[in-house]
């Protein structure tokens, strides 16, 4: 290809990839919406060195943290169908494992993964919230249920602020490896795109435009959310 | 096409696998190279004074942040190659292990750059004036003050970026390139996509000790670096 | 023996020196009093060129340089004639208390190891640190820190020490011994200026007391006239500030 880039296949396929950008940000925003809860209270388990919960998440964050992400995604789309399998050969449900929508496999996937990060940013995170809130908060009358939701959680959500924004950029960037469960995101999209016509290098660029966008503007969100939180709140010193 | 698990699947697959991490290392450690070059120049575009030069590399930082490591792959394995030929170079027939370290290199000095940024930014710049206050030269100042405490505080997020890269470097294999991955990959087909669930399992217990492996290793240096160091750790 | 002439200095659009002279002779201690803000810790590290000045000279016995545009090699010079004390210490934080006090006089000055290691020995037991050799920084009270700060001075035996207020970090109970230590180098005959905020210090040890503010010197004198005498309203204005009632009477 001396002749330079195809401009106008570049940007239809600017336009196909595009399409795949609902479901990416629907991963996105499930895996978030699942691992941010779960991500804090397995922190808490950490921080208050709870039997067995606390040595399960050490081990969880250790695997998923050691280990890369496609693998991870293969492991899970190559052991659902066969659990799930037997569970339905059991119960005679009559249903084919094989036609489950792989988007399932990407919410547990990409759900288990953020755990994993978010554990570490939240215990990191409630560390630097001081003890001396949670003893101010008892001190004033609050329960400790009360302290941890109107002082602890909002003073750690704000030093967490940062990290969570890495971990939703690294999470939208792993998206792009839902070909591995043939999910029709922005990267399959583009490459299917051009598996017609060979025209790789402009398909690699607009799904490269494509990324840059998402990711450039979900940073500044998170930039701007973070400014507003900091307006109404003294970040506590780390 | 059998479907049940057996875990003898697993410990035969790790010794036929491990010799494959030679290749992964080699790559790894190339772009390690490369890539910690790449990232001292870029720390120094962004710690100079010309405002432009603090731009491009800022600018550089955030897109290959932005960038998905499977996307930049595949981006260089077809990009690069296209871009010589306009010069009558013909790399068709590089190996791919060529574009893996290509990519991470690229990778792997924008994270290096902001590691030795924040590295030389953490240090007061107190300690600076006081090597020069005692007669050091700015040369010995750097040298024997200020670098040496910056590499200790660096030494945490370099084991960080290392593993980083270990991980996105499996996707190697998705050009070809015949890794601990691409060889798990390889004795897969050659079950005909049986007990595919088994090798990846032996697999991640691979990457898994080796992960291990490195964040203790790079524990233990810091551990000798700081030694009575407290507030170095903490800086 | 040090003599400074015109200093002019100014961050932006603030300016913060407009016009500084000083002298100081061989054993003088001169303490630099005056409100936060007034540009005496600038005018230290002018000095020390730390910081380049806008406009000024300084002649330092038989050299002289122009404080805004010295050569390298003219820096050189004056930072070995000088040694600086930090408000906040800057130990080498990667160097045992041993070679924080060694580094400038083997690498600086290219005192032979031995030589070296005598020469901050006898200037860390001055100090009474005699069992913190082979202490980190950290390991050290912010007090026992200043010490080494002065030993790493006064091991270098420059012609004068600056001190840029060498005890305002530090926890109450720990001025004392600082303090302590600053007086005896002073009474062996070491050149000092000293910027504090220690009023009894000013008082019992220095010959010469220089009051700064906006920028400017508004009084000197030695600290009996100074303090008992002062001519400035200015000076007065401030004195009754920081000055306790009866501190004239009672020190
Ligand atoms: N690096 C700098 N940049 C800008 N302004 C400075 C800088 N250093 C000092 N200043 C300003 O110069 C003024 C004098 O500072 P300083 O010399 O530290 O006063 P002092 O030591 O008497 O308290 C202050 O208003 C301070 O804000
Ligand atoms: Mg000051």
């Amino acid at each position: 290809m001396p002749n330079g880039l195809d401009i106008p296949f570049l940007i239809d396929t600017f336009f196909v990839a595009l399409t795949g950008v609902p479901i990416a940000m629907l991963i996105t925003i499930v895996s978030l919406l699942i691992a941010l809860p779960l991500g804090f209270l397995l922190a808490l388990t950490r921080i208050n060195r709870m039997p067995i919960l606390n040595q399960f998440s050490r081990v969880y964050v250790s695997f998923v943290r050691g280990t890369p992400v496609i693998v991870q995604i293969f492991i899970i789309y190559n052991s659902v169908p066969l659990l799930l399998g037997t569970i339905f050969e059991k119960y005679n449900i009559n249903m084919n494992v094989y036609e489950v929508n792989p988007i399932w496999y990407a919410f547990i996937v990409f759900s288990l993964n953020t755990i994993a990060t978010l554990i570490e940013v939240f215990r990191s995170a409630i560390n630097t919230v001081s003890k001396g809130q949670l003893e101010a908060a008892h001190s004033v009358g609050l329960t400790t249920a009360q302290a941890f939701i109107r002082i602890i959680i909002p003073q750690t959500l704000v030093v967490a602020l940062p990290n969570i924004c890495n971990a939703t950029v690294n999470l939208i960037k792993a998206t792009s490896l839902g070909y591995a469960m043939s999910l029709p995101e922005i990267t399959l999209k583009a490459q299917v795109a051009a598996n017609a016509s060979y025209n790789y290098i402009e398909a690699y660029i607009a799904i490269f435009i494509i990324y840059l966008l998402i990711c450039s503007l979900v940073e500044y969100a998170f930039k701007r959310y973070e400014k507003r939180l900091r307006k109404y709140q003294i970040a506590p010193a780390a | 096409m059998e479907k049940y698990f057996d875990a003898t699947y697993i410990w035969e697959s790790i010794p036929a696998l491990l010799p494959f991490l030679k290749v992964t290392f080699m790559v790894a450690g190339l772009s390690v190279l490369f890539g910690s070059l790449l990232g001292l120049l870029l720390a120094i575009m962004k710690l100079g004074k010309n405002k432009l030069s603090q731009q491009i590399a800022h600018g550089y930082t955030t897109v290959m942040r932005c960038t998905p490591s499977i996307v930049l792959l595949f981006l260089i394995y077809y990009g690069v190659p296209a871009i010589f030929i306009n010069f009558g170079i013909n790399l068709n027939d590089m190996s791919s292990a060529f574009f893996v370290v290509i990519t991470f290199s690229l990778q792997f000095g924008a994270l290096m750059s902001e590691v030795i940024r924040s590295a030389y930014e953490s240090i007061d710049k107190g300690q600076y004036e006081a090597a020069v206050s005692v007669g050091l030269s700015n040369t010995q100042a750097y040298g024997r003050i200020i670098f040496p405490q910056a590499f200790v505080v660096a030494l945490p997020n370099f084991g960080n970026a290392l593993l980083e890269l270990m991980k996105e470097g499996a996707l190697a294999y998705t050009i070809g390139l015949i890794d601990v991955m691409g060889k798990a990959n390889l004795i897969i087909a050659g079950n005909y996509n049986s007990h595919a669930l088994e090798i990846y399992i032996g697999l991640s217990l691979i990457y898994w000790v080796l992960s291990i492996m490195i964040e203790q290793f790079f524990l233990k240096l810091e551990k000798i670096f700081s030694k009575g160091r407290k507030d170095l750790k903490t800086a | 023996m040090l003599e400074i002439q015109n200093i002019h200095k100014s961050f932006g659009e603030t300016t913060v020196l407009s016009g500084v002279d000083l002298q100081i002779g061989k054993g003088d201690v001169v303490v630099v009093l005056g409100p936060s803000g007034s540009g005496k810790t600038t005018l230290l590290r002018c000095i020390n060129f730390l910081e380049k000045a806008d406009k000024g000279e300084a002649i330092f016995g038989d050299i002289q340089v122009d404080l805004h545009q010295a050569s390298k090699k003219q820096i050189q010079a004056i930072r070995k004639r000088t040694a600086f004390v930090f408000q906040n210490y800057n130990l080498f934080n990667n160097k045992t208390v041993l070679e924080n006090v060694t580094e400038g006089l083997i690498i600086g000055r290219k005192i032979p190891k031995e030589k070296a290691i005598e020469i901050a020995k006898n200037a860390l037991n001055k100090v009474e640190l005699e069992d913190k050799y082979t202490a980190y920084p950290a390991e050290l009270s912010g007090g026992q820190q200043q010490r080494v700060g002065i030993a790493r001075a006064v091991a270098l035996s420059p012609d004068i020490i600056l001190f840029d207020e060498p005890t305002s970090a530090l926890d109450p109970e720990l001025v004392g011994e600082v303090l302590e230590v600053m007086k005896t180098i002073a009474k062996e005959g070491t050149t000092m200026l000293v910027v504090t905020h220690e009023m009894s210090f000013a008082k019992d040890v220095a010959n010469k007391v220089v009051f700064m503010d906006g920028g400017v010197v508004v009084e000197e004198g030695p600290p009996k006239e100074f303090f008992e005498n002062p001519k400035e309203e200015r000076t007065r204005k401030f004195l009754r500030r920081v000055l306790p009632d009866d501190f004239i009477y009672h020190i």
